[in-house]
């Protein structure tokens, strides 16, 4: 793998951002909205069981953190589908270059996005009470980071090979979203029914968000020698790492003519 | 430069759709330093062809070789001796001409000084070094054409493929894309393989390949297929071509007349004698005849003939 390749298509993808203002408004804003309406909707009437005196509003705060990283690895994903087979993305496919670049370029990228995008979520953090330590706050990055990759590379790999925009949408509303909403991002695992905490357990996602939450309660000796939280950090990142291997076998596969049968 | 040799490949069908061969054991070799045009009705297997050329697409069986080395064994090496233009545009329209420009370099492993000398190099002849700045976008389609041939042009590919560079651009900016890309070609001694269906395009080429449902149907120069064709054609339009034509043939005993839709063809007519012919069918049949010409084989010409393709869409008509 060339890095420099990966990095150059990487900074692609900002300046792709930056330049369209209104992808920039739509996926800080639709977190944003989302985790102040339903957090200020919720919090009068959410009194989880053994939780304290937990706001909603900083129950979910890091539910939409974890939906912007989301929101930016969709968006970034959705460029594939028109990239490949039409635009800029065929001329990097008949250049010499490793297929994992290409997979690290988009991925890398958008991590980069998301991760500005949460740092503005950030700033609303001590509005509810919430400040990680130091070193916190880079166990929370790390999470952050597994979590973007995880997503991007999923979406991506989906993407990959799909001819319309409109059909990634429809996948991502039936299998991206559903991981998100049964992370425990938007309720807490106790007291739901048993087949639906049985589904967050087994979801990657619950564990990504369990790096991000974990890091604004606890300090980071604490985290350290805490086997939940360990087990999530592994979790995690197998879940990351299957996804980049996924997305990888997908750019790998080259369409191919079969052997003539019969004729 | 290039070396096809059996290239066959087949689509994979579905349940209800059966498998599809577009190309048929297919072999073509290409001169280093030479500039062919391939050509072919839509459906061909031009586009498979390139497809595959460019990387896109395995075959089902059969070898390339690029420069020596095996395509599909070796494509690193094979695809850097490669630039490739496709049809569709394949330049970020948000990003600047510099920018898309300063990306490619880098796919190609090219940086700084050596980086700033190639662009210098690869913009040299283009009408874009002042908008080096502007957003793709922003651009005319002749001049984003060019920005694309530049950024091929950088990493000084011994091979250019290109896939019908030329759509969609306007008469004046296809005649200066294609004259700039004659310069290059005999500037830089690069091997050019270029589709294309208009047939003035091809007159400049080295060779032109004729290709029909995947087969390779004539492959030569420009001359010699216009020679096919022999001395001259006679081309008549009609309102009722079924009715002139079982006429002609009747009454004139002409055998080898040829429809497409509601053109008639007479060719190999010898110089000598088609004037006289010209006269005696307008003295016969004026009445049916919208237009008459003798015409010097064109390249379309010998297309017609060899594929039995008119490049409007009509299909020749079984007589």
């Amino acid at each position: 793998m060339n890095a420099r390749v990966a990095i150059a298509l990487a900074w692609r993808e900002w300046i792709r951002f930056i330049r369209q203002p209104q992808r920039v408004v739509g996926s800080i804003g639709q977190p944003l909205l989302f985790w102040l309406f339903l957090g200020s909707g919720f919090s009068p009437s959410f009194k989880p069981p053994g939780m304290g005196e937990i706001g909603y509003l900083e129950y979910f705060y890091p539910g939409a953190l974890l939906m912007m990283l989301l929101f930016a690895g969709i968006f970034s994903c959705i460029t594939v589908i028109e990239d490949r087979d039409q635009g800029f993305l065929q001329s990097v496919l008949a250049a010499p270059v490793a297929r994992f670049s290409i997979v690290a370029g988009k991925v890398g990228g958008a991590a980069l996005i998301a991760l500005a995008q949460c740092l503005i979520l950030l700033l609303a953090a001590p509005l509810v009470g919430l400040v990680p330590s130091a070193g916190g706050a880079l166990l929370l990055l790390l999470g952050l980071v597994l979590a973007s990759v995880g997503f991007t590379a999923l979406g991506f790999g989906i993407a990959w090979g799909m001819n319309s925009t409109a059909g990634f949408h429809a996948v991502m509303m039936v299998f991206l979203m559903p991981l998100w909403m049964l992370s425990g991002a938007l309720f807490p695992t106790q007291g739901a029914p048993q087949w639906l905490s049985f589904l967050i357990g087994v979801n990657p996602v619950s564990h990504a968000l369990t790096l991000i939450r974990a890091p604004f309660y606890a300090d980071v000796p604490h985290l350290l020698a805490d086997p939940q939280y360990l087990a999530a950090l592994g979790i995690a990142a197998v879940w990351a790492a299957l996804c980049l291997a996924f997305s990888l076998w997908r750019v790998g596969r080259v369409e191919k003519g079969v052997k003539p049968s019969g004729i | 430069m290039i070396e096809i040799d059996q290239l066959q490949h087949v689509y994979p069908g579905s349940r209800h759709i059966a498998p599809r061969t577009a190309l048929h054991g297919l072999s073509l070799k290409v001169d280093e330093g030479e500039l062919v045009i391939l050509s072919g009705p839509n459906g061909s297997g031009k586009s498979t062809l390139f497809r595959i050329l460019a990387g896109l697409m395995r075959p089902s069986s059969g070898t390339v070789r690029v420069g020596g080395f095996d395509l599909f064994k070796e494509p690193a090496k094979a695809r850097a001796l490669m630039g490739v233009v496709f049809q569709s545009p394949a330049l970020d329209k948000h990003l600047t001409v510099l920018e898309n420009i300063r990306l490619q370099g880098a796919l190609y492993g090219l940086s700084g000084a050596l980086l700033d000398s190639r662009m210098e190099e690869a913009l040299a002849w283009s009408d874009v070094k002042t908008r080096l700045a502007d957003k793709v976008m922003t651009l005319s389609g002749g001049l984003a054409r060019q920005v694309e041939l530049a950024k091929c042009l950088l990493a000084r590919p011994r091979l250019l493929l290109l896939d019908e560079p030329t759509t969609g651009l306007d008469p004046l900016s296809r005649r200066l894309f294609l004259d700039t890309l004659a310069r290059l070609h005999a500037e830089r001694n690069m091997t050019v393989l270029m589709t294309s269906h208009i047939f003035s395009e091809a007159e400049n080429a080295g060779r032109v390949a004729i290709l029909r449902n995947g087969h390779l149907l004539a492959y030569d120069t420009p001359g010699h297929l216009r020679a096919i064709l022999g001395s001259e054609v006679i081309v008549i339009r009609s309102a009722a071509p079924d009715a002139l034509a079982s006429l002609l043939e009747a009454e004139m005993g002409i055998a080898k007349l040829k429809r497409y839709g509601d053109e008639l063809r007479i060719e190999d007519v010898a110089p000598s004698k088609s004037l006289a012919l010209l006269e005696r069918l307008l003295e016969r049949h004026r009445s049916d005849i919208v237009s008459i010409a003798i015409k010097q084989p064109e390249l379309e010409d010998v297309f017609l003939h060899v594929t039995g393709h008119h490049p409007d869409g009509n299909e020749e008509v079984a007589a």
